[in-house]
């Protein structure tokens, strides 16, 4: 009894990432604070799917970062498919320097998220531009760019405390 | 050199392979899929927007669902902040009562104001009863804020009667207009959008412009004739000129910032939980 406990235990904490990935994509909770802070928005599943492609690439899973695109841009009403591309390509470019780094620290981690939420935005830019009828300004998906950029260490930290005190980091 | 380039080749054809013992798809397959997905979605077919429509449907609802306990924590800690602080609110009241009694001298400059401006209401109100024929309250569904995108989901859809196009009213003011139906629910796009358009007339003046979406809170005023001459404060209504809108809707009043006329829109968008959605004989593709 206590190892089938300990075993959903073990298995809900590894859930955690893909829980929150799924809650923000479904709710209305959101990472956009323009009420109080005008420019103020930034975008936590990217921060999601880099930290946890670069640490555990199961532990998501890529159908489940698709899958979670999928209802983002039905919830934003995006074109479909937009979301999973960037969020696709955040994950390659995760799994990408997890493949090339030996060691990996919140330094490296942090520089090289730079490439994903710029090869990510690029995507979306492209997309939206060129294949869709819908407008967006490029101040504000800089100050999204930026403010992503600029949380990643503190969403780092939590996580990784969060590995540690589950014990998913415990092999690393 | 060569084996440099080897190298990375290799490692990119790993991460975009491999899928290990847990995973099913590889990412190049999901991203091709995504990219099909995507042109699917953007060529319009029958078969791909009714699946939209039923996935919408479906995901709306589980949204919703989803966040009723978001949707309660915010209602509780509105009432509980209200409960907090009506001691303190009651102190602030009694001190603007006080101010307001002191300003009797002001009385009658305010009264004849009142009239003019009741007038311009009741006015408004005729034409836009007129031109109202029928119309479909609806629940906002979710509210969810995006820095690109400013909409809202609505409880309603085709069924009821809603199609693209239709102006939705927040009590009597323009709140937006119906961008997207679905079965059981449609998507309302804010006027503050940036792809936001409509055609409107400042007060009782013959000034007609385009009132367009900036992504901000405000929306500023385009296409306004060479030299024009407004007044700060001025209303601004629909002028039905795109024959899909019924003219005479307030929108909100006119403010100068930036060399730019921006509107301070009557609806509050962060507060709309009922609207009104007009049943006009709206024709999509006019937009």
């Amino acid at each position: 009894m206590a190892i089938i406990f300990k075993n959903f235990k073990r298995q809900f904490v590894n859930l955690g990432p893909l829980i929150l990935l799924y809650f923000l994509a479904i709710t209305e909770l959101d990472t956009e604070f323009s009420n109080y802070f005008t420019i103020l928005s930034f975008n936590l599943q990217f921060v999601i799917i880099y930290y946890w492609m670069l640490r555990d690439p199961p532990l998501l899973g890529n159908g489940h970062v698709f899958f979670a695109g999928i209802i983002n841009d039905i919830i934003m009403g995006l074109p479909m498919g937009t979301s999973p591309l960037t969020y696709l390509v955040t994950a390659f470019v995760a799994i990408y320097i997890k493949n090339v780094t030996v060691k990996m620290t919140l330094f490296t981690d942090w520089f090289t998220f730079i490439i994903a939420i710029f090869f990510a935005n690029l995507t979306y830019l492209l997309l939206i531009s060129n294949f869709s009828e819908l407008s967006i300004t490029y101040s504000s998906l800089f100050y999204n760019s930026l403010f992503t950029f600029l949380f990643y260490p503190l969403f780092w930290v939590i996580f990784n405390w969060y590995g540690i005190l589950t014990g998913i980091h415990r092999n690393d | 050199m060569s084996a440099s380039r080897d190298d990375f080749g290799i490692v990119i054809r790993s991460a975009l392979l491999q899928r290990g013992a847990k995973q099913k798809f590889s990412l190049f397959f999901l991203i091709c899929l995504s990219i099909l997905i995507f042109f699917l979605d953007s060529f319009p077919s029958k078969i791909m927007d009714k699946t939209r429509s039923l996935l919408n449907d479906g995901i709306y609802l589980t949204s919703s669902i989803a966040t009723s306990p978001i949707k309660f924590v915010t209602f509780l800690k509105d009432k509980t902040q209200d409960h907090i602080f009506t001691y303190q609110e009651n102190k602030i009241l009694k001190e603007e009562l006080k101010e307001f009694k002191k300003k009797n001298f002001q009385n009658e400059f305010l009264l004849t104001e009142n009239k003019n401006l009741k007038k311009a209401v009741d006015s408004s109100q005729e034409v836009l009863e007129s031109n109202i024929i029928n119309n479909v309250s609806a629940k906002v569904l979710l509210d969810k804020e995006s820095p690109f995108l400013k909409s809202l989901i609505l409880n309603k859809g085709s069924r009821s009667g809603i199609r693209k196009g239709m102006p939705v009213l927040d009590q009597n003011y323009l709140a937006g207009r119906v961008v997207e139906v679905n079965y059981l629910s449609s998507r309302i796009l804010l006027l503050n959008d940036l792809n936001s358009k409509i055609p409107i007339i400042v007060g009782n003046s013959a000034l007609h412009a385009i009132l367009s979406g900036s992504g901000d809170e405000y929306p500023k005023l385009e296409y306004l004739p060479e030299g024009f001459e407004l007044e700060d404060n001025s209303t601004v209504y629909t002028s039905g000129k795109d024959g899909i809108f019924p003219n005479g809707i307030p929108i909100g009043k006119i403010f100068f910032e930036n060399n730019e006329v921006k509107v301070k829109l009557f609806s509050d968008s962060n507060q709309l939980s009922f609207v009104h959605v007009i049943l006009t004989n709206s024709e999509s593709n006019k937009f």
